[in-house]
């Protein structure tokens, strides 16, 4: 198609580019990520220091966790919006059980985990039994939920969480490993577990490639897709759980942006979105990938627009390497 | 009688029965509940129309985006870049405002065709890059407007939110604008090639359409749509935010879902109408339901959550109850088609 001879090299280049990431989504997810560290290390000497490291390393760990019901819904063929917003009630319920008392703890816990369920239940059975799309149903529900957090916060959530809990998240082991970490020695063994060792996982992968041949083998295609959306209402609730107790307050819509963030580093990580296909390892490299762009363009010190600009292009880029659809002619 | 009932059931088997019920639903509660005398008046009709009309002929636009089986999430911020243009036109350019509303429109094409690009092109999926569009599109607008200023001449403005002949609101031209553009595609091949592109491409290309020419008149129109929105929300603010309507990316896409549209190749322009008329219905029903409940039980206190609450779960609700009719009505169409085309015993898989 191309044969002007300038256009060749690049064509070419960018064709040996595209093919590298898609023969190995996790692996270029990862030069990406360390590629985009370094350059803004570069531009701004001052982002390398171990704080930074141990803030950026922080970040990337509650992506991944926000990220990990995420991948398991997409690779099921489903895709879940309500992320965002059950992290952010999640976190509401949080301080206003805990009110600055470890004690209470477990009750919240149990609440969130109750929450994350429902709504993922909800999500569930409205995307296979009623057969709606999945991006416009858990959307609706999101916004049913969000609507619902204003309505019992009157606007103005209350508390905060407790202090051991609180540093069970943001305190740095020998000074910059921080102890989110040790929740993802529990977290990341139970979701490669669930995803390549159950039953519950294989089965998850077949009903993506195929729901028809997986409704051939016996397998009931709906409960599998509800079942995913049920873990990823829980994952997401504890991640918001985590996430107020670094931040400590809550407000209304605090985690909202991770909606997109997580199905980006989700796409970034070589889950397709036709299901089926994906790692959770390529998922925490593209929760990286998504870290350090918004680190980047926090470091640069860029003005809001050439901000916003840089990063919907480096967003389109990345999508170009990654996740096309197949041409009609294949 | 039987002509009525035979048409009914025609009329059932439309993409649009569902919307059109929900609609006269929504439609019947908000007379009820506003009083069908302030309702019906001239003035309230013609607010009504001229404070709804970018938002129904959005969701028109993402419809046809629907049709031919993609949908931009960007066409909310895309109406603000109009609204930029053109107000920026006027004041740097001293153009009249007209010549800014070209410029306008023509911004809004520009943008559709890029995400064109990208979509059908590229081959990007179409949610993620609509997503990237968006801060494409609020960095540029920004670029352009750095904070909200500008006005629109009066007599424009005026002309906008005035009643034709006493009782027809103004704005009512833009959607007949809009409606006689789409009657006269409908004749053109496009008309129909929208819909097998939409269903299934690759069938399309098999019987000589091209998905990627199609998408791209189809992004072309959306693009022309969404400039005739942006005109109007110019004429009704009467100023300039580079920031505004970001939302009604999604609303228009739950809009045009309610309505009757599903993901590619179902749906006509009537979905979107009866979409945008309930999502806008349930709105104010809302409102005015309040309104009334604090008139008879004294000193009831209702904030702005409740009425947020209460009219995302009715769409949501709406949601739940169109898709399990459009399944009804697919069902409906496909066995009066192995009626008429089938020998016995064969089916339409």
């Amino acid at each position: 198609m191309h044969n002007s001879a300038v256009l060749r090299p690049i064509t070419n280049l960018f064709g040996k580019v595209s093919g590298f990431a898609n023969r190995n989504p996790t692996r270029m997810a990862i030069i990406l990520g360390l590629g985009l560290y370094a350059f803004t290390v570069f531009q701004v000497p001052g982002a390398f220091s171990v704080q930074a490291i141990s803030t950026l390393f922080m970040m990337t760990l509650l992506l991944s966790f926000a990220s990990a019901g995420q991948t398991m819904v997409l690779i099921g063929g489903g895709m879940d919006f309500t992320v965002g917003a059950v992290m952010s009630v999640a976190a509401m319920i949080t301080t206003s059980i805990m009110r600055g008392e470890d004690g209470r703890f477990l009750q919240a816990f149990a609440v969130c985990m109750l929450l994350g369920a429902a709504v993922g239940f909800i999500n569930g059975v409205c995307t296979t039994k009623v057969g709606l799309p999945a991006l416009v149903v858990t959307l609706a529900i999101g916004n049913v939920v969000t609507r619902m957090s204003y309505l019992v916060t009157a606007g103005t959530p209350v508390g905060r969480v407790g202090p051991a809990f609180a540093s069970s998240v943001i305190y740095r082991h020998f000074g910059f490993i921080p102890s989110l970490a040790l929740y993802a020695l529990i977290l990341f063994p139970l979701v490669f577990y669930i995803l390549y060792r159950s039953r519950f996982g294989r089965q998850l992968y077949l009903v993506g490639n195929n729901p028809e041949a997986a409704r051939l083998c016996g397998i009931n295609v709906n409960k599998i897709k509800t079942i995913s959306y049920m873990i990823s209402g829980m994952l997401s609730a504890f991640t918001g759980m985590l996430g107020v107790g670094m931040l400590q307050a809550s407000r209304n819509q605090m985690f909202d942006a991770y909606a997109y963030q997580s199905l980006i580093a989700v796409v970034v990580g070589g889950t397709s979105f036709a299901g089926g296909v994906g790692t959770y390892g390529g998922t925490i490299a593209g929760s990286m990938v998504m870290v350090m762009l918004n680190n980047m363009l926090t470091a640069l010190n860029l003005s809001q627009r050439v901000r916003e600009i840089t990063l919907g292009l480096v967003l389109v880029l990345i999508l170009v390497m990654y996740n096309r659809r197949k041409g009609v002619r294949q | 009688m039987a002509q009525v009932r035979e048409s009914f059931s025609r009329f059932r088997r439309t993409p649009a029965f569902t919307g059109f019920v929900l609609f006269t639903f929504a439609l019947t509660l908000n007379v009820i509940l506003q009083g069908p005398a302030n309702f019906f008046s001239p003035n309230s009709l013609g607010i009504l129309f001229s404070s709804n009309m970018p938002f129904l002929i959005i969701v028109i636009a993402q419809g046809v985006l629907l049709m031919s089986g993609t949908m931009d999430i960007s066409i909310g911020i895309q109406l603000a870049l109009v609204n930029v243009v053109t107000i920026m036109t006027v004041q740097e350019w001293g153009l009249s405002f007209v010549m800014g509303s070209l410029f306008g429109v023509a911004a809004a094409i520009v943008a559709s065709v890029v995400l064109w690009v990208l979509i059908s092109v590229i081959r990007l999926p179409d949610l993620l890059a609509g997503f990237a569009m968006t801060y494409v599109i609020r960095g540029v607008n920004v670029f352009i407007m750095n904070i909200p200023q500008g006005t629109v001449a009066r007599p424009f403005w005026q002309a906008y939110s005035s009643l034709l002949l006493g009782f027809i609101p103004a704005s009512i031209i833009a959607l007949a604008v809009v409606l006689a553009i789409w009657a006269y595609l409908k004749r053109t091949p496009f008309g129909t090639h929208v819909y097998a592109v939409g269903a299934n491409p690759q069938n399309a290309f098999a019987a000589g359409i091209s998905p990627v020419k199609v998408q791209l008149q189809a992004f072309m129109i959306k693009g022309l749509f969404t400039g005739i929105a942006g005109i109007c929300l110019t004429l009704m603010t009467a100023s300039g935010n580079p920031l505004q309507a970001e939302d009604w990316g999604l609303r228009s896409l739950a809009a045009a879902i309610i309505g009757g549209f599903t993901f590619g190749g179902w749906g006509t322009i009537a979905c979107a109408v009866f979409g945008a008329g309930f999502l806008v219905m349930i709105q104010n029903s809302v409102y005015f339901l309040f309104n009334w409940l604090a008139n008879v039980i004294p000193g009831l206190m209702v904030t702005s959550f409740w009425h947020n609450f209460i009219a995302d779960s009715i769409i949501f609700l709406g949601l739940l109850t169109t898709i399990i009719t459009v399944r009804g009505q697919r069902e409906a169409l496909r066995i009066n088609l192995e009626k008429k085309y089938m020998k016995r015993g064969e089916s339409i898989a």
